[in-house]
């Protein structure tokens, strides 16, 4: 019964339109950053960062490289835009549609249903991110007639790496697993919000508020010495998989510390929900 | 079927349901009237485990709501006014859905249903196309799918036709005498709780007014409305004699045993007065509600 309960939530999310906005919007954003890059001012740059450092330009300047950069360049905002949209759905909507009411009159426990509709949202996460990662790389590979060499420059991360086609494509699918595993936290963090009584807008609102908070506050200048603190340095961890030598330890160190944050806003979410009343 | 003991809910400082005691029969169509926020819908989340109680304890079928939630609500269906639906989906999608968080759901079973409610035709389109009417029939579908054994319908005739509710009306009396399902059926509308139900509760502002059978509330008593000439003179002479009970202060009266509008439109032209007019009436809530409180205070 699980699995077909687990089933019909996936049915439920992937049914409704507002779920493919993400997908949609990645894709438009995906045209928009090629034609961008199209610019002479950004090719400029480009050339400059690889030339200056010994590297060819047009050897670099792929369909991988490309693919990276939409994703390093979209992944913070729109990830976390559509990731906490679905997940801020996930309860709240229900809720506010009248739903849940009836699902509440079943015999299923409050605490299996929110199990299932967080993993609902885990799946969510991972076909989305697959979904980017697939599309950018595709993207790339038109737009530059073929896969070709990995250059990725991250320089807070402290990250200069280029990498053959097949390291690369390895590193790449290997880094968009990571990324799956680490933006979860926002999808938990929109759930949770969710678990509680409020529009799913709110939700919504206050996942990416305390992501961007989060995010400014970290790169302000006076917290560099508690960067370990915050949520958006280990959300970061999945670009460390493209170090040359990769720092397992700080990034199992950041899964770590993710896992927990998804397990307290799960708990957070699930204490609320099971003691709230449901009245039309 | 149903026992609760003891309830107690607020809301913030205001009393939803204060102390209720309540038993439901097995095989029975009881109705539970009173206004809108009189508390049934509280009592019935309460029943349904979406309302947790302050106090008090709430059973079906000899299993706690709170302590034993899958083994008490596997045998209940529930509908509530203007259900909710996911109207993206085909009624079968919602139907197979809402009756996955029960169990298995069998096709055979949902074939029966589905033609039941008379969905048969349109059960595969979405459900955002469906009249009203339409979704209260697929309500009820979903509700009878996992075969409950106890039915709750909080306020299933709001928004319907007429013709809506004669339908939902029969279909309830049906599933009662032929499928065996106990039904506890919440209401607003006097008329609907007295055409459906032997038993019923009478609520307001949280309490229990009534608990019982029809009769005992005396509403089978004829009454009628009265308006001559001297309205004192003739209200004092039937009850005088024998041909009503009494008067309400509106000009009402509960007629005699014997009586009849006949009987005593003849007294009065007997006795010369001069009719406005004089008709029989049906007590509506209001009424019930007055009588009760009256009936309180005399006893007090």
């Amino acid at each position: 019964m699980f699995w077909n309960q687990l089933k019909n939530e996936l049915l439920k999310m992937f049914a409704r339109k507002r779920t493919y906005i993400g997908f949609g919007a990645f894709v438009a954003v995906e045209f928009i950053i090629l034609a961008l890059l199209q610019l002479p001012k950004a090719k400029k740059a480009f050339v400059e960062l690889l030339t200056k450092n010994g590297y060819g330009f047009e050897e670099y300047y792929s369909g991988i490289t490309m693919a990276m950069l939409m994703i390093l360049f979209t992944i913070f905002l729109l990830g976390g835009l559509y990731l906490s949209l679905v997940s801020g759905d996930v309860v709240a909507k229900e809720v506010e549609e009248g739903t849940m009411r009836m699902v509440l009159a079943r015999p299923i426990s409050r605490l299996r249903l929110l199990v299932i509709k967080w993993l609902a949202c885990v799946v969510y996460t991972f076909a989305l991110i697959l979904f980017i990662g697939v599309t950018s790389l595709l993207a790339g590979v038109i737009y530059r007639g073929g896969l070709g060499k990995l250059f990725i420059f991250a320089p807070q991360e402290g990250i200069f790496g280029l990498f053959d086609t097949g390291e690369a494509l390895w590193r790449f699918g290997r880094g968009m697993f990571f990324l799956a595993l680490v933006t979860q936290v926002v999808s938990t963090m929109g759930f949770m919000f969710s678990c509680f009584n409020m529009k799913p807008a709110a939700a919504t609102i206050l996942t990416l508020s305390v992501m961007f908070v989060d995010f400014v506050v970290r790169n302000m200048p006076y917290f560099q010495d508690i960067q370990k603190y915050f949520i958006t340095y280990h959300t970061a961890g999945w670009v460390r998989t493209f170090h040359d030598i990769v720092p397992w330890w700080s990034i199992g160190e950041s899964l770590v510390y993710l896992a927990a944050l998804n397990l307290t806003f799960f708990i957070i979410g699930a204490m609320r929900f099971c003691t709230r009343d449901f009245k039309s | 079927m149903i026992s609760i003991r003891g309830v107690c809910k607020k809301f913030g400082g205001r009393v939803a349901v204060d102390h209720l005691n309540l038993d439901v029969p097995r095989g029975q169509i009881f109705g539970m009237l009173g206004h809108n926020g009189a508390g049934k819908s509280t009592t019935i989340g309460m029943l349904l485990g979406q309302v947790y109680p302050d106090e008090g304890q709430l059973m079906i079928g000899g299993e706690d709501v709170f302590a034993n939630r899958s083994k008490a609500l596997g045998r209940v269906g529930a509908i509530f006014e203007s259900p909710s639906f996911y109207d993206y989906l085909s009624g079968a999608s919602n139907l197979r859905i809402f009756c996955e968080y029960s169990g298995p759901v069998d096709a055979k079973r949902m074939e029966e249903v589905v033609k039941l409610v008379g969905l048969e035709g349109r059960i595969h389109d979405r459900v955002r196309v469906y009249s009203h009417g339409m979704r209260q029939r697929l309500a009820l579908a979903q509700a009878l799918l996992p075969n409950p054994e106890l039915l709750i319908l909080d306020e299933p005739n709001d928004g319907l036709d007429p013709e809506g509710i004669h339908e939902m009306r029969n279909l309830i009396v049906k599933l009662n005498r032929e499928w065996g399902l106990t039904i506890l059926f919440s209401s607003h509308q006097l008329n609907e709780v007295q055409h459906l139900c032997t038993h019923l509760a009478v609520m307001r502002e949280g309490e229990l007014l009534f608990s019982g059978e029809w009769r005992q509330l005396g509403l089978d008593q004829a009454w009628i409305r009265l308006r001559v000439d001297r309205q004192a003179e003739a209200e004092k002479g039937l009850v005088g004699a024998g041909l009503v009970k009494s008067f309400s202060a509106e000009g009402h009266g509960m007629l005699g045993p014997d009586a009849d509008v006949a009987k005593v439109a003849e007294w009065l032209v007997h006795g010369r007065f001069r009719i406005g007019a004089i008709a029989p009436i049906e007590r509506d809530l209001e009424d019930v509600y007055l009588a009760m409180v009256r009936k309180e205070k005399d006893e007090g």
